[in-house]
């Protein structure tokens, strides 16, 4: 068993302890962690569980492949059981990873010579963050569904030309509305590949919306949020 | 010095419980039927459904009334939700993963300390499969003198969301491909008629180990080429797949080789779009299609199996009718429908779930009412036929044997001869039904006998 030694206590390697907690709104924030001890492709998921604690639950990574640093997004759900516990991490707690897992994601050789779409809603735009920092250069355009703009979690990273937010409960949205109402509106090259990553009910409009416009399901990704 | 052990679950759990057993044996344990004169027992356990979980701790509650009047050790493994493996560390005397399997006969030595790695801190909740090769070296103790599993991989990355078992059974970790090969070497030379190699996700097989391992496909070509050259007539079948990492290049080989099976189990689990989708299936209904459109171009005698969920959280009428439409699209030799159930520990146990009971057992019938009439219209395609079929059971009150066709449809020939089982004899088909035939015995291979 691999191991790391850390304040005379002798730990498997699956363990992380939490650098920071950087908070983005009043119910979103991002854990820092050291950086990832496993290599992974961008669009990746891990399962993460708070140590004392025998439930865990799987998060994608928000961090690109070669940062410093491993990153995941939450949003703390109201009465949910392991968010709100997560809120009350503190720099230096323990947290359990495993991964990575999945399949969601782009390879280096096809980031390069495709075309993407990124169609996310809330904390489902944490896989393409992974994507667009691992591999700058991509051609992409991100559309980003959230209820304010308060919730467009690091809007700054991206090129301002390639981000739309959708913003269905503020008026501060590119698009004001649900991000399937802008799909509906849009056009695209007929070579796009489609990622869909955010929770069900939206992903089942988004594809019957391109699939409607005539793409194929093979151009259409998706990860399910639950 | 007896032992009991009670194996609850699938084919991976039966293929664990040779190697427990044989290191049990190998202690000087003698394996007994009646747990009352055992003085070690124990429950490889699955956690797929409440029931086998309910019987664990009925179990355990009667073991332990046990110790009041004698000296007993307990123990548990298999397939083990985190919530159910806190309470089991209270009852059992000893848990432990599969991959420690090697330690066993140090812990049951040291009865009394309750896991090896239980008191370390911190200790991974999440099995960690690191260690599972040192259990895959243990020769098994067969249950079958001409049907065997052979373990060429552990785990599960999948996540799909009605599933528990990458929480039981930890990250995919694939066995050593010259291990798989030299295990179906050896069962073949002790004339093992029917090999299965087994996985939580048998086409995954490899990708843990990328550029270090060869793939499925590579696998089952050497294990083909192996059977071309002994000259031997068996029949090596894999379970199970998943659709994400089929591929045609899979249907190729096994085209290419007698002795890999012409029976394909592809687990379909729903034909609608959106309930894969929420099921986290990471597959579309277009690539299951071209799966079976490969299977049936370049296998077209080939026998498909299914597995199928009906009442799934999200699966309305118009969702089910779906997975109906795709029944009658495939046209299935066997399904095996299952109800939702939800499982403490899958995600989809956490959402609310939105099917009756009463609508998941009409449905559930329905879809087996349909089944049937596929699985009885090809059954009566092969009356007039001679098949190859491997007897593996009779019966001296009825004077019948039983048997399996290279694509596991089962047979019932009216003779009755001991001599027989474990042999492939041929069988002309005489009558179908719904999920099997009857026939009369041809010929039995002389060099069989």
């Amino acid at each position: 068993m691999t191991s790391i030694e850390k304040e005379g206590i002798k730990m498997d390697d699956c363990f992380y302890k939490i650098i920071e907690i950087r908070s983005l709104t009043d119910e979103t924030f991002s854990l820092i962690l050291p950086k990832a001890r496993f290599p992974f492709k961008p669009g990746r998921h891990i399962s993460l569980r708070i140590h004392g604690n025998h439930r865990s639950r799987e998060y994608s990574i928000y961090s690109g492949a070669f940062d410093e640093n491993l990153e995941v997004l939450v949003k703390e759900v109201e009465n949910g059981y392991f968010t709100p516990r997560l809120r009350k991490l503190k720099a230096g707690d323990l947290l359990e990873i495993h991964g990575p897992f999945g399949k969601f994601g782009i390879d280096k050789m096809t980031a390069e010579a495709g075309k993407f779409v990124f169609i996310a809603s809330g904390t489902g735009i944490a896989p393409f963050r992974s994507m667009i920092r691992t591999y700058p250069e991509i051609n992409y355009t991100l559309i980003h569904g959230v209820r304010e703009s308060a919730e467009a979690y690091d809007r700054e990273e991206y090129a301002a030309d390639r981000y739309v937010l959708c913003t269905s409960r503020d008026l501060k949205g590119d698009y004001v509305g649900r991000l399937t109402g802008y799909l509906k509106i849009c056009s695209f090259a007929p070579e796009t590949q489609f990622y869909i990553c955010g929770n069900s009910n939206m992903i089942f409009d988004a594809l019957d919306i391109l699939k409607n416009k005539g793409f194929e399901r093979d151009q259409i990704h998706c990860e399910v949020y639950f | 010095m007896k032992y009991h052990l009670i194996t609850l679950g699938c084919q991976m759990n039966l293929s664990d419980s040779e190697r427990v057993s044989a290191v049990l044996e190998a202690m000087g344990y003698v394996f007994t039927e009646n747990e009352e004169e055992a003085i070690l027992l124990g429950i490889l356990a699955c956690s797929v459904r409440q029931k086998p979980i309910d019987k664990i701790y009925n179990k355990i509650a009667q073991w332990n009334r046990w110790k009041n009047s004698r000296n007993l050790i307990t123990f548990v493994s298999g397939c083990i939700l985190p919530d159910d493996k806190e309470k089991f560390l209270k009852t059992f005397d000893l848990i432990f993963q599969m991959s420690e399997l090697a330690q066993l006969p140090e812990m049951i030595r040291g009865y009394g300390i309750v896991t090896p790695a239980g008191l370390k801190q911190p200790t991974p909740v999440m099995p960690k499969n690191e260690h599972i090769t040192e259990m895959w070296n243990i020769k098994p103790k067969y249950q079958s003198t001409y049907e065997a599993f052979v373990p060429i991989q552990n785990g599960c990355d999948k996540f799909c969301t009605f599933c528990a078992v990458p929480y039981t059974r930890g990250r995919e970790v694939s066995r050593p491909s010259s291990e798989i090969i030299d295990e179906v070497r050896h069962l073949v030379q002790q004339g093992y008629k029917s090999i299965t190699l087994l996985g939580q996700n048998v086409n995954s097989y490899g990708l843990d180990k990328e550029g270090l391992e060869i793939n499925f496909a590579q696998l089952l070509r050497q294990v083909g080429e192996f059977g071309k050259a002994s000259g031997e007539e068996f029949w090596v079948y894999f379970t199970s797949p998943h659709p994400q990492d089929m591929n045609r290049e899979v249907i190729e080989v096994i085209a290419s080789y007698d002795c890999l099976a012409k029976q394909i189990h592809l687990p379909m689990q729903s034909g609608d779009e959106r309930v894969l989708i929420k099921m986290n299936r990471r597959h579309s209904m277009d690539k299951y299609r071209r799966i079976v459109a490969d299977i049936r171009e370049l296998l077209p005698d080939a026998t498909l199996f299914t597995d199928i969920i009906v009442g799934f959280t999200a699966e309305g009428e118009a969702e089910f009718e779906n997975t109906v439409a795709a029944m009658n699209e495939f046209r299935f030799n066997m399904a095996y429908i299952a109800m939702y159930s939800p499982r403490p520990g899958a995600a989809s146990y956490r959402w609310e779930n939105e099917v009756s009971s009463d609508d998941k057992k009409d449905r559930l019938h329905r879809l087996s009412e349909v089944m049937k009439i596929h699985s009885h219209s090809y059954n009566q395609s092969l009356v007039g036929k001679t098949l190859r079929v491997l007897i593996n059971g009779t019966d001296r009150k009825t004077g019948f044997s039983t048997g399996l066709t290279e694509g596991k449809l089962i047979v019932r020939i009216d003779k009755q001869d001991e001599s027989l089982m474990g042999k492939i004899v041929d069988v002309r088909i005489t009558s179908a039904a719904d999920f099997s035939m009857s026939g009369e015995l041809v010929q039995v291979l002389s060099n069989q006998i």
